[in-house]
């Protein structure tokens, strides 16, 4: 590569990270300043970090939101964890047709749209009387067509002959699950954790429709109803945001090297 | 065997660790436990409202007293909801109000889940509902709002342009709150530039309007107003200024052959060309607009002043009149309403009288909720609020004006609207068809795709 070849790939690649990664400092910067400065437009961080922060606590029950949201997101996590690749994993190491139009159909069912199947959940959940309970949150979304196939796909490289080994071994089918296949799959369960966290710390409509009391609110919800108001103060808001993106930036940073092996596919 | 003992070991913990998650996952439903865990976490929020609604919400199943509320906003809103339970605790020791804060979006989605699902159960005793939709819903979902007509509240004592938008069939079905009477605020210092006061700004037509902002844009380089692009709040204020509405009284559209649209369309069309009006992109862009000082005023309901006032620094510089009328219109005045909201008893109710009983002795009967909550920005639109001497103080930021009492003075001359259930429909079919016709278009040709866009929406 020629170095102005170089230079242009450079100077190109500095300014998409540059648009990637300023408004994540714009919503940092905002935190500190006046709702007034931040409409007009003021880059620099200012001193009114700690006014946002009383502004937002006594508005807002933030902590008992935080609580709630990865109360919820965690449990959902890892137990959806263990469902789906227990389904992919079933699906791919002891295929056969039947099995096959199964797995077709529980990727049919990726096609149809969450609202079109509120309504009768809600009414299932409502009957049942767990509105209000982190089962009601968990439910819905504890094993995804998404998430099957994509331990389907990764089992897909799991070596045969280690297991045909473990068998001979005396390994029993369960323990070849959680003693070989789980350890060597490292990478696919931490980017299917840092995907099924994000997606269920982010759940908005669903939480909304089923969590009535003000006391199972999420945090998304306390972002909503920021923005409420006839006057939307924006340093406060960016604080909410900024506090609510944490976990799920904290969650991705420390697991990306395995994301990034995981979304790829690779086998150590 | 000691395999056999390892995996039965092993599939129990699984088993057990996934009804543990289970449990857990029951557990918090218990109020009591959630509590503890969020005050624990949260020592900072101990004032705040969901941690005061906590206990309520746990003595709702015991006691006879309490109503649960849905509304938004807490400065403004949830505010005025508190206020009242305190007005109304001082002759019912008992009573007890459970807010729980709900955008008003999350509203209409829990109000559309329950009614399309039939199990209204989830619904609280009292909501607040935005005014443009409140026809739609109880047209929609009649299940929904219980009758309020009859109930012991004096509907007579609100303006009849607010009262209108909760009446359907002649029945009352909302408590009319918060006053949307439009006003027109403009920055004296810009005007003072151009040889003008606001004088020359109240009781004055569109043309004058125009003519003044021309002299403003020309002494300051400051446009007059500014809108956000694409939609249409002006427009729906002219309309209704000249008692004109998107829908007749049967429901039907009233938008091909509405001379009064077609006025507003060219009177728009006429300020946005003379740059007199610019348009922005965003609803923080016209915020920003106003604080900035980029322009040299505003015309939208009273309580885009509470944003207005975020600017300390102009305070002083700022003055309040009511908005010019159209001219070429039949029936045109200088009042309009833009948005504001009312609020609902649910048929769930368990106890109908004390809500009602409670709205009759709070938001339609007392001045003194009224007094209380006027520093929120919380205008009356009863108008027994008016006449006390808290809404006769002067307003520093808007040049030592009593603007409270001039605006519950504006709301009693509001014209009334016809929202019907396609409301917001039409507002966007009108908002397609305004930028279409500034782009250059054939006013009469949008005016009809305005039209047949609606009655398609409408399924005729």
């Amino acid at each position: 590569m020629t170095k102005g070849k170089k230079f242009g790939m450079y100077l190109f690649l500095c300014i998409v990270s540059f648009i990637s990664v300023f408004p994540l400092y714009w919503m940092v910067s905002a935190a500190t300043n006046k709702s007034a400065d931040v409409v007009s437009g003021r880059l620099v961080p200012g001193t009114y970090f700690f006014e946002n922060w009383k502004n937002l606590m006594a508005s807002q029950d933030v902590g008992g939101a935080f609580v709630n949201s990865f109360k919820y997101a965690a449990i959902l996590t890892l137990v959806s964890l263990v469902i789906s690749s227990l389904a992919g994993y079933g699906f791919e190491i002891y295929h056969d047709k039947a099995k096959d139009a199964v797995m077709s159909i529980i990727l049919l069912a990726m096609m149809v749209p969450f609202v079109a199947t509120m309504i009768p959940l809600f009414q299932m959940f409502s009957k049942a009387g767990w509105l209000n309970t982190t089962i009601a949150f968990i439910l819905p979304t504890i094993s995804t067509p998404f998430l099957i196939m994509m331990f389907r796909q990764s089992a897909r490289s799991f070596p045969h002959d280690i297991m045909e080994a473990a068998r001979i071994d005396g390994l029993s089918e369960i323990r070849i699950f959680f003693q070989m296949f789980i350890p060597t799959m490292r990478s696919t369960y931490a980017a299917a954790m840092t995907i099924t966290f994000m997606n269920a710390w982010n759940n908005y409509l669903w939480p909304k429709v089923i969590m009535t009391d003000a006391t199972s609110q999420t945090m998304p919800m306390v972002v909503a109803n920021l923005t409420q108001g006839y006057v939307t103060d924006y340093g406060m808001l960016m604080l909410a945001v900024l506090i609510c993106t944490l976990p799920t930036a904290i969650v991705f940073f420390c697991l990306q090297n395995a994301f990034a092996e995981g979304i790829t596919g690779a086998v150590k | 065997m000691k395999r056999k003992i390892l995996a039965a070991l092993l599939a129990s913990t699984m088993v057990l660790s996934l009804a543990g998650c289970g449990g857990s996952a029951e557990t918090p439903a218990a109020p009591a436990g959630d509590n503890g865990a969020a005050a624990e976490e949260a020592p900072a929020a101990e004032e705040a409202p969901a941690a005061e609604e906590a206990p309520a919400a746990e003595e709702a199943a015991g006691g006879d007293e309490t109503l649960t509320v849905w509304c938004w906003d807490p400065a403004f809103n949830l505010n005025a909801m508190y206020e009242a339970e305190k007005v109304y605790q001082k002759d019912h020791p008992n009573f007890k109000l459970n807010v729980v804060e709900t955008p008003w979006e999350d509203i209409q989605t829990k109000v559309t889940t329950a009614a399309t699902s039939g199990d209204l159960s989830t619904l609280p005793d009292i909501f607040l509902m935005q005014d443009n939709a409140f026809q739609k819903n109880v047209i929609s979902f009649p299940d929904v709002c219980m009758d309020l007509t009859g109930s012991g509240i004096d509907f007579s004592q609100f303006a009849a342009g607010k009262t209108a938008y909760s009446v359907i069939d002649g029945k009352n079905y909302g408590v009319p709150f918060d006053n949307g009477a439009v006003v027109a605020c403009y920055r004296t210092d810009y005007l003072e530039q151009a040889g003008l006061t606001i004088d020359d700004f109240t009781d004055i037509t569109f043309d004058q309007y125009l003519e003044n902002g021309k002299k403003v844009l020309e002494a300051t380089g400051k446009p007059l107003i500014s809108m956000q692009a694409g939609e249409c709040d002006l427009i729906m204020m002219m309309m209704q200024s000249a008692g004109s509405s998107l829908f007749n009284e049967d429901g039907t559209a009233n938008i091909v052959g509405n001379e009064t649209l077609k006025v507003v369309m060219e009177t728009y069309k006429t300020l946005k060309d003379s740059g007199v009006l610019i348009e922005v992109n965003s609803w923080d862009e016209y915020i920003s607009s106003m604080v900035s000082g980029n322009v040299a005023g505003t015309i939208n309901g009273c309580w885009i002043m509470a944003s207005i006032q975020t600017a300390e620094d102009q305070s002083g510089k700022w003055a309040l009149t009511n908005m010019p009328s159209l001219v070429g219109a039949a029936n045109a005045t200088n009042y309009s309403n833009n948005g504001g909201s009312s609020w609902a008893v649910t048929t769930k109710c368990a106890n109908p009288t004390l809500a009602c009983d409670f709205l009759a002795s709070t938001f339609a009967g007392s001045t003194e909720l009224y007094d209380n909550i006027l520093p929120s920005g919380a205008l009356a639109t009863w108008a027994p609020a008016g006449d006390s001497n808290a809404y006769g103080t002067p307003n520093d930021f808007f040049g030592g004006d009593a603007v409270s009492a001039k605006i519950v003075d504006f709301s009693t001359k509001v014209p009334t609207n016809i929202t019907g259930v396609y409301y917001y429909e039409g507002r966007d079919a009108v908002a397609t068809a305004i930028t279409n016709y500034i782009n250059g278009s054939d006013i009469d040709t949008e005016m009809q795709t305005a039209a047949d866009t609606v009655n398609f929406l409408m399924g005729q």
